[in-house]
């Protein structure tokens, strides 16, 4: 600042020129000098590059840290005590769909393929009258020729024996019960095999009336 | 996406700690830019950073929404530095407060020797980074009122009302340690510089 005394007075009005916080007044008086003063200029294009350096300096700094884990280690430190199941229950569920949401799309898939095999067999084997022994047997096959009026029921009880039931289809009384007629479904026998296990048991020759046991 | 500052604040409030979390999302860079450029050690910056936005969570209650929340944050961050230099007994730089003597600083090393030299070269060059290195050595000459003052300024780009509310000072010191703050930078820079060319045997330009 060599030879200009009018510097003196511009001099500290640069830092906030150059910040944008003089009064509109203020600039024009600092752009005025600023246009014939050439050490002011200067001064205020090394006080912009030391603005920038400063802030360039810092990102640098900041960018070698790893801010991965900060917010967690913060927030383990403000949350005083655990938080209630459910509050931990929901918020793990809303970060399992967030960031695994490729792992649960596709297990829910299994999930829907599974339901749509079991459910069906689940609803065949409940596919037993009321009051025939449905609940302790394993039913292997229940299958109405077309046009009867009686549905056979073939169950089959612990001891591995074989009992068919030919229920009426209008209307199935308990009372019929007792005195099941031997009505082995011929031609179904083929087709129900598909669905019995290893035991096979045939179901016309075995089907001794063991209403008692039931 | 971005939601404001102090509807988060509200939630949090309310309970909502994904709030929070989002609030320290948004600061922690800035905040730890601060606390690093005050106290220069990596460590003690990240300690303050937490410390920072624990305390922040603990008295949100005290927060007025009359200001706004990143003033707030950034006045507990710079006073939870002072704390840690005091208590290392370094406050750092020049004790003495020279707000008052402005010609003090007026023995300026080069006029534009720093403008020259990276005004034409602006982003990446090599001497850009290697100043950008010096820094927070060139910071740490700085008394740590001022230091704060050209931190947030620059960091945060905060106006000089923003910083005399931030900083509990009046207007006119902001712009006066603002303009002590870079006149002692720009000395270590422009020293460093000079060092730099004689060194290489360049610098008559």
């Amino acid at each position: 600042m060599a030879g200009n005394p009018a510097c003196k007075s511009f001099v500290p009005l640069l830092s906030p020129y150059i910040d944008g916080e003089l009064s509109p007044a203020e600039r024009v008086n600092v752009e005025r000098h600023l246009s014939a003063c050439r050490d002011c200029t200067s001064r205020a294009a090394d006080l912009r590059a030391e603005s920038a350096l400063l802030r360039v300096g810092l990102e640098m700094a900041v960018d070698e840290v790893d801010f991965k884990d900060f917010t967690q280690r913060v927030m383990a430190r403000v949350t005083p005590e655990r938080p209630p199941l459910l509050e931990r229950l929901r918020i793990s569920l809303s970060e399992l769909f967030l960031y695994h949401r490729t792992a649960m799309v596709s297990s829910l898939a299994t999930a829907a393929v599974l339901v749509l095999v079991l459910v069906p067999l689940l609803m065949r084997q409940s596919d037993v009258p009321m009051g025939y022994g449905g609940e302790r047997m394993r039913v292997r096959a229940v299958r109405a020729s077309e046009g009867a009026t009686v549905a056979p029921v073939v169950l089959e009880s612990e001891d591995g024996s074989t009992i068919i039931w030919a229920v009426e289809q209008e209307e199935a009384r308990p009372a019929d019960a007792t005195s099941p007629k031997k009505q082995a479904p011929g031609h179904d026998d083929a087709q129900d095999e598909l669905d019995a296990d290893e035991s096979r048991p045939v179901p016309g020759k075995d089907s001794r009336p063991k209403g008692g046991e039931l | 996406m971005a939601t404001d500052d102090l509807t988060l604040v509200k939630r949090v409030r309310g309970g909502d700690q994904r709030a929070f979390k989002l609030l320290v999302e948004r600061y922690q860079r800035k905040v730890y830019a601060v606390a690093l450029g005050m106290l220069k050690d990596k460590e003690e910056a990240m300690d303050v950073s937490q410390e920072a936005f624990v305390k922040v969570y603990k008295y949100l209650d005290h927060f007025k929404g009359d200001s706004s929340f990143y003033t707030w944050l950034y006045r507990i961050t710079v006073n939870i530095c002072i704390d840690v230099m005091r208590r290392k007994g370094s406050a750092g730089g020049d004790p003495v407060e020279f707000d008052e003597s402005i010609d003090n600083d007026l023995s300026e090393a080069r006029i534009g020797a720093l403008g020259s030299r990276l005004g034409t070269n602006p982003q990446k060059s090599a001497l850009r980074r290697e100043l950008a290195e010096k820094i927070q050595e060139a910071l740490a000459a700085v008394p740590e009122k001022h230091r704060a003052i050209l931190l947030l300024r620059e960091i945060e780009g905060m106006s000089y009302e923003d910083l005399s509310r931030t900083l509990d000072i009046p207007k006119g010191t902001v712009m006066s340690r603002l303009f002590h703050a870079r006149a002692k930078v720009q000395k270590i820079l422009s020293e460093y510089l000079e060092l730099d060319e004689a060194k290489s045997g360049v610098g008559n330009e």
